[in-house]
C-alpha cells in the first residue's frame, strides 16, 4: 500500500526527514510516533502527496507521487482520508455540509451522497447533529466530523495526525475505538502520535521517528 | 459536465455572490458605471449618425443670384435647376424676404439693419434634390452645373456640412474606442480584484476542498461563473440605466447646433445585446486572472 525509498525531505536548511524506508501492507494498522519535531507530520503530508520528498521515492498503491499529474493527486486523493489535528472543518457549514463535501467534489448523485453522509455521521455517533455547526460543538465531536468526512468515501487508506492531540483522556479512546472499527472494515489506518498512553496497551505495530529518521519498530 | 454539477457550480457561484454582497456591491457599481460611459458613448454615436444620415438623405441647396437679374434670366435658372433629377424649387427668396427673414433672426438687435443704405442680400433659390441613391448622385457636379449658369453669383449645399459631420462622427467613434478600451481594461481590473477578495476570503474552504480530492477545476468553474454572473449584471444594470437616460432625452425635443432637430433613438437591440456579452466576457476574463494569479495549491 505504502513503499517510501531513502526519503528525504529539508525545508530550506532544516531536515525533517533523513532516509526514510518504510513500507505499509494493505489492511495494516500503523502507529507513527516520536516526540515534536521527528517529521511525523511532514512524513504524513508526504504520503498524503501534500509534499513533495527532496529525494527518494514514495509509492501508494503502485502509483509514484514523484512523477503524480495534478490531476491524478486530485482522484488518488478521494480514496484517501486525511485526519487533521485542527480538525480543518469549516465553520460557515453544518455537520452535514463539511462531511458531504467529500462525496460533492466526485461529482456524486444527490441522493448518494446524503445517503452515505447520514451513514458516516451516525457511524461516528453523530446522527441527529446534521444540521449543527462546528463551533457548535465540542473538541471531541469536531473531531468526529472530521473522521466522518474522513471516512465517508469509503478510503482505502486514512491518515491521521495527532487526531487526539486536542482531547481530553475519555474522548481519546472514543476516538481511537472509531479508528480500529474503521481499519477492521478493511481499510489501512496510519495515525501519528505522540501520546504514549496511545501505544502502552496496544499490540499494533508501531514506527519510531527521531530527528527525522527511522528508529526504532515494534 | 453533469447538469448537476453546473447546478451545484452556480450555487455556489450566487452563494459567494451573496456572501461576499459589500465587495461585489462595490465591484458591481464601479463596472456599471464603467459600463455606462461606454454605452452613453454608443448612444451618441447612433443618434448623431442616425441624425447626420437623415439630414444627407436630401441634398438642399441654396442658389444665390446675382443682383439686377431679370425675370427672363431667372425663369431659365429656375427651368434648368427643375430640370435636374429628383430636384424641385422649394422656394425663391427675393432680396426683400431674405432682409426680412435676417431681421426675424436678429429680434431685439434688429435696428442694426436700419444704419445699411442698401439690402446687401442676395435673392435665392432654395432647391432640394431627392435623393433616391445617395451615391449615384454627385452633388458636387450639380453645384458645378448650376454655379457655371449665368445670373448665379453662388451655390451653398448641405452636403459639405455632413460630410464635416461624417468627419466629427468618425472622431467621436474612434473616441468611443478609445474610452471603451481603457475602461474594459478598468471593468477587468475591478472584476479581478473582486474575485481575489472571494478567493482570499474562501482560502480555507479552497485547502479543504482541495484536501479531499477536488479538481483545480471544481474549485475555479464556481469563481469563473462568478466573474461571469458579476459581468451580466453590470452589463444588464447599465444597459437599464441607459434605458431610463434615454427615455428621459427622448421626451425632450433637442436640437444639435440648432440646425435640425435629433429624434432620440434607443441603442439597437443587438448592440444592448453586444454590451451584455461584452460585460459577461470581461467579468470571465477579470476571475481567470484572478484565479490564475492565487492558484498554486
Amino acid at each position: 500500500m505504502i513503499q517510501l525509498f531513502h526519503v528525504y525531505k529539508s525545508f530550506d536548511a532544516n531536515v525533517a526527514l533523513k532516509d526514510v524506508n518504510l513500507k505499509v501492507r494493505e489492511g495494516e494498522f500503523v502507529f507513527v510516533t516520536g516526540p515534536s519535531g521527528a517529521g511525523k507530520t511532514t512524513l504524513l503530508r508526504l504520503i498524503f502527496g501534500a509534499e513533495k520528498p527532496t529525494s527518494g521515492y514514495i509509492l501508494i498503491s503502485g502509483i509514484n507521487l514523484n512523477r503524480i499529474r495534478r490531476l491524478q493527486l486530485d482522484l488518488l486523493r478521494r480514496k484517501v482520508g486525511f485526519v487533521f489535528q485542527d480538525f480543518k472543518l469549516l465553520p460557515s457549514k453544518t455537520v452535514f455540509e463539511n462531511v458531504a463535501l467529500a462525496l460533492e467534489v466526485s461529482g456524486h448523485k444527490p441522493s448518494f451522497v446524503r445517503k452515505k453522509t447520514r451513514q458516516a455521521l451516525k457511524a461516528v455517533g453523530l446522527a441527529g447533529k446534521e444540521e449543527v455547526y462546528p463551533l457548535q460543538l465540542s473538541g471531541g465531536e469536531q473531531q468526529r466530523v472530521a473522521i466522518a468526512r474522513a471516512v465517508v468515501k469509503d478510503p482505502i487508506l486514512l491518515l491521521a495526525d495527532e487526531p487526539t492531540g486536542n482531547l481530553d483522556p475519555e474522548l481519546t479512546q472514543e476516538i481511537m475505538v472509531l479508528f480500529r472499527s474503521i481499519h477492521l472494515s478493511g481499510t489501512t489506518v496510519v495515525v501519528a502520535t505522540h501520546a504514549r498512553e496511545l501505544l502502552e496497551d496496544t499490540a499494533q505495530r508501531t514506527i519510531f521517528l527521531e530527528k527525522g529518521q527511522v528508529v526504532g519498530e515494534k | 459536465m453533469k447538469i448537476r454539477l453546473l447546478v451545484y457550480f452556480f450555487r455556489q457561484a450566487i452563494q459567494s455572490l451573496v456572501r461576499n454582497g459589500m465587495v461585489h456591491a462595490v465591484g458591481l457599481g464601479t463596472m456599471v458605471v464603467s459600463l455606462l460611459i461606454f454605452g452613453s458613448f454608443l448612444l451618441l454615436f447612433v443618434n448623431l449618425s442616425d441624425w447626420v444620415e437623415g439630414w444627407g438623405e436630401n441634398l438642399t441647396m441654396s442658389v444665390y443670384l446675382e443682383d439686377g437679374l431679370d425675370e427672363k434670366m431667372k425663369q431659365a435658372i429656375m427651368r434648368h435647376i427643375q430640370g435636374l433629377e429628383g430636384a424641385s424649387v422649394k422656394e425663391y427668396i427675393s432680396k426683400e424676404r431674405a432682409l426680412e427673414h435676417l431681421r426675424a433672426a436678429l429680434g431685439e438687435r434688429s435696428d442694426l439693419l436700419e444704419s445699411l443704405s442698401r439690402n446687401p442680400l442676395p435673392a435665392s433659390i432654395e432647391v432640394i434634390i431627392r435623393r433616391h441613391n445617395p451615391r449615384r448622385t454627385d452633388p458636387a457636379a450639380i453645384v458645378k452645373g448650376i454655379a457655371a449658369l449665368p445670373g448665379v453669383s453662388d451655390v451653398q449645399y448641405s452636403e459639405e456640412w455632413v460630410n464635416r459631420f461624417r468627419n466629427i462622427l468618425e472622431v467621436v467613434r474612434l473616441t468611443g474606442f478609445i474610452i471603451g478600451g481603457l475602461l474594459g481594461a478598468g471593468v477587468i481590473f475591478i472584476v479581478t480584484n473582486t474575485i481575489k477578495l472571494g478567493l482570499y476570503a474562501r482560502q480555507d474552504e479552497i485547502e479543504i476542498l482541495k484536501l479531499v480530492g477536488a479538481t483545480d477545476w471544481f474549485v475555479k468553474i464556481p469563481f469563473l461563473m462568478e466573474g461571469i454572473l458579476q459581468g451580466l449584471l453590470s452589463g444588464f444594470l447599465a444597459n437599464a440605466i441607459l434605458f431610463v437616460g434615454y427615455l428621459i432625452l427622448a421626451a425632450r425635443k433637442t436640437f444639435f447646433l440648432g440646425v435640425a432637430p435629433i429624434h432620440f433613438t434607443f441603442i439597437p437591440f443587438d448592440y444592448a445585446l453586444v454590451i451584455l456579452a461584452v460585460s459577461a466576457i470581461l467579468g470571465l476574463i477579470g476571475s481567470f486572472i484572478a484565479l490564475g494569479r492565487f492558484f498554486n495549491l
